[in-house]
């Protein structure tokens, strides 16, 4: 008598689910940034955080200063070689879980400069979750990247990343 | 010593006012203030500076390799990249350059074109610096004001051109395409509202007292110190120089135009602040009058022999077939020579050197990048101060590192 | 006024004036330039004039110096011819103060030796770099495109075309 009404009572006000998709909806909904605005990107990555596009409303408020606090890390503009060793060693420095988003074409390919001095493609030193082709793409186009990967991180949930 | 990054770093082992070492600490490549990638390397002695290493190179690009690869009119798009706070205006120093070597005059229309795109370029380029230094040190809405009239300005630069920022819009030879309608009935709201956003920014910096204190004092560069040390823009005319391309060298027609050039005796950051919001009014008032005596015509020159012919010709005249032909495979060739010509950029003087040995491709292209010469101030102005006051002084030197690197 | 000797030519290229100076005598002509009122140095660099068949060239590496007299206002361009394998010349970073990172990245991208520059290192690649980039025989680089022999044409310059 007693359980049974306990649960009707209940019904209403408790929600089962399961501990992945609880896990994979807090992390993709609050999905914090590191700072790695490079080049010409970076304006744009900039205007996706201002009010006409704000990136906010998905959870990305906070552009952690420190690599140490964020999850993200948005390459945004093109990695030069005296760049590409301090690239790697901050994407170290962040810890698990953690994504990256490639975004412009200088960091996704290597973009309009096929040459010596710049890294054809940030995925040569660090692996790419998402990339973002445009030089350089509308905030628009960032936000829908991060909108891919948050379905890809809550389509995770618990599982261990690689 | 060396560190990671493979800089060798030397503890200075001077003594300090309170008899301590001198401590070397590292900023950057990645930090939220310094504009970019910026490294410096700064000796404090407690809180003051006293002395800054700035280390660049995090940004090189290569551009001035990739542009003897491409051919003359393919280099226009590879310009816009390195000071990318102001494509136009980089692509018109190029632009100018191209034709001065080649003999050929744009006309009057696609003359005042480049003088809008030029101006709204500044405007733009201007905000990006008001809205960073105001969130750098402190005041969080400026950046947020700043970038919604950036976003109105880019909205034009994709009506004329159709990309937001790297536009390619001035080429040698005259300008992308003509301007459409809607553009103007864009630029006019623009011009009648802008004022009165300048005079909201005013309103939230120029008097406020925090503001006013990490400002005022801050960063003094003398006049004699400005020129000998090469620097250009508000860096020289925050320090009293009357120094400005547009009326001393004048290029594109700006002789034309009715403006003031914004000049400063403060020498410090708040006067450089003062300069740079001046300027943003006076370009409003460039605006206007371009708009106004904007001629009717053509907006390319008329020399097949640089700009392709247009489709409908292609139809009916061989000559018109071949000249298509020629100019998308080979591209034009440039009379050998060199040239240098500057125009005035929102941090200072922006030029651009071609050395053409007669080919279809340059044999040398610089880029005199005002940043870079900017940048080398900054010791002087920094000495001594705090390391509170380096991020203003840095934001006041308003540098892009894409065009100290290139 | 510059002295006669030391101007071995000069002429006008689309409206700029230039005139060419000995590379041992460069500290003289500049300082005697800057005497008469070319104070300020807009910027210096080199052109590498390997397999340029537009005329005959005294040296491969041509020094460009373009001054300014802010108060006439004129500009005048300055050059100055070095060969050899390690070519190098005088540093004029304490005549013109800009000149000190601009000798930098000229030695950085052409290989160009400035005797008496206080810390002639790499500026813009890294310290490690072999190879000076922007000297004619240093190849563009980037990623090679297969199967485009207009690849090979377009990434190289002219001469190794």
């Amino acid at each position: 008598m007693g359980v049974e009404e306990l649960i009707a009572s209940l019904g209403e006000n408790v929600l089962t689910t399961t501990l992945g998709k609880v896990i994979g909806w807090g992390r993709g909904n609050s999905v914090w940034p590191a700072q790695f605005g490079l080049a010409c990107c970076a304006m744009e990555m900039i205007h996706s955080a201002t009010a006409s596009v704000d990136i906010a409303r998905f959870g990305s408020e906070a552009m952690r200063a420190s690599p140490r606090q964020s999850d993200l890390m948005i390459v945004a503009g093109r990695v030069s070689q005296k760049m590409a060793p301090v690239l790697r060693t901050i994407y170290d420095q962040m810890p698990e879980p953690k994504w990256v988003i490639s975004m412009g074409a200088c960091a996704s390919t290597g973009g309009v400069f096929n040459n010596y001095a710049l890294l054809q493609g940030v995925d040569k030193i660090v692996p790419v979750d998402v990339y973002v082709p445009g030089c350089p793409p509308r905030p628009e186009d960032l936000l829908n990247a991060l909108m891919i990967l948050q379905e890809r991180i809550k389509a995770k949930g618990l599982i261990p990343l690689p | 010593m060396t560190d990671t990054m493979g800089v060798s770093v030397t503890r200075t082992g001077q003594q300090g006012a309170f008899g301590g070492e001198l401590l070397t600490v590292n900023f950057g490549p990645q930090h939220p203030s310094t504009h970019g990638v910026l490294r410096l390397i700064v000796d404090l002695d407690g809180e003051q500076i006293k002395r800054i290493k700035p280390v660049i190179g995090y940004l090189h690009t290569g551009i001035e390799k990739q542009m003897e690869a491409l051919r003359w009119q393919q280099g226009v798009v590879v310009t816009d990249r390195h000071d990318y706070l102001s494509p136009p205006i980089n692509n018109l120093a190029y632009a100018l350059a191209v034709e001065r070597l080649m003999g050929v005059e744009v006309p009057p229309r696609a003359q005042v074109l480049r003088v809008i795109m030029s101006e709204l370029t500044r405007l733009s380029s201007h905000l990006v610096w008001l809205g960073t230094s105001g969130i750098e040190l402190g005041a969080m809405s400026m950046l947020m004001y700043c970038f919604r009239e950036r976003d109105t300005i880019l909205n034009m630069n994709e009506e004329i051109s159709g990309y937001r920022m790297h536009t390619s819009y001035i080429r040698p030879g005259g300008v992308l395409a003509d301007a459409t309608p809607r553009f103007f009935d864009l630029l006019n709201d623009f011009i009648e509202k802008m004022p009165g956003h300048i005079d909201e920014y005013e309103d939230l910096l120029t008097m406020n007292p925090i503001f006013r204190s990490r400002t005022i004092g801050i960063g003094i560069l003398t006049a004699a110190d400005a020129k000998v040390l090469g620097a250009t823009g508000p860096m020289l005319r925050g320090s009293g120089v009357n120094w400005d391309l547009r009326k001393n060298m004048p290029y594109s027609g700006y002789e034309n135009y009715d403006f003031e050039v914004a000049v400063s005796n403060d020498r410090d950051c708040y006067g450089r602040y003062l300069c740079r919001i001046k300027e943003m009014r006076e370009a409003v008032k460039i605006l206007r009058q371009a708009v106004d005596r904007l001629p009717d015509g053509p907006v390319n020159v008329d020399d097949r022999k640089m700009l392709p012919p247009p489709r409908e010709e292609l139809e009916t005249s061989m000559e018109a077939v071949i000249h298509h032909f020629k100019l998308f495979t080979e591209g034009y060739s440039v009379p050998a020579g060199d040239v240098y010509v500057a125009v005035e950029s929102g941090r200072g003087e922006n030029g651009c050197y071609i050395v053409s040995d007669g080919t279809h491709k340059p044999r040398r292209v610089k880029f005199r990048a005002a940043s870079f010469v900017n940048l080398q101030a900054l010791e002087r102005m920094a000495m001594d101060h705090m390391v509170a006051d380096m991020i203003a002084i840095i934001g006041t030197a308003d540098t892009v590192l894409g065009d100290v690197d290139r | 006024m510059i002295a006669d000797d030391l101007v071995i030519e000069k002429g006008t290229s689309a409206g700029d004036d230039w005139l060419t100076v000995p590379a041992d005598r460069v500290r003289e002509a500049l300082s005697s330039l800057r005497a008469e009122g070319y104070t300020i140095l807009t910027f210096l660099t080199c052109v590498d004039h390997l397999a340029d068949a537009s005329r005959a060239w005294p040296e491969r590496y041509e020094l460009v110096y373009q001054l300014r007299d802010i108060e006439a206002p004129r500009d005048l361009r300055v050059r100055a011819f070095v060969g050899g394998e390690t070519p190098h010349i005088d540093s004029v970073h304490d005549l013109f103060p800009p000149a000190n990172w601009d000798e930098r990245e000229t030695y950085d991208m052409f290989g160009i030796v400035f005797e008496g520059h206080p810390d002639l290192s790499r500026i813009l690649m890294p310290d490690d770099w072999v190879g000076h980039p922007l000297r004619r025989d240093y190849p563009v680089g980037g990623e090679h495109v297969e199967f485009s022999e207009e690849h090979e044409t377009w990434q190289t310059a002219p001469d190794r075309a």
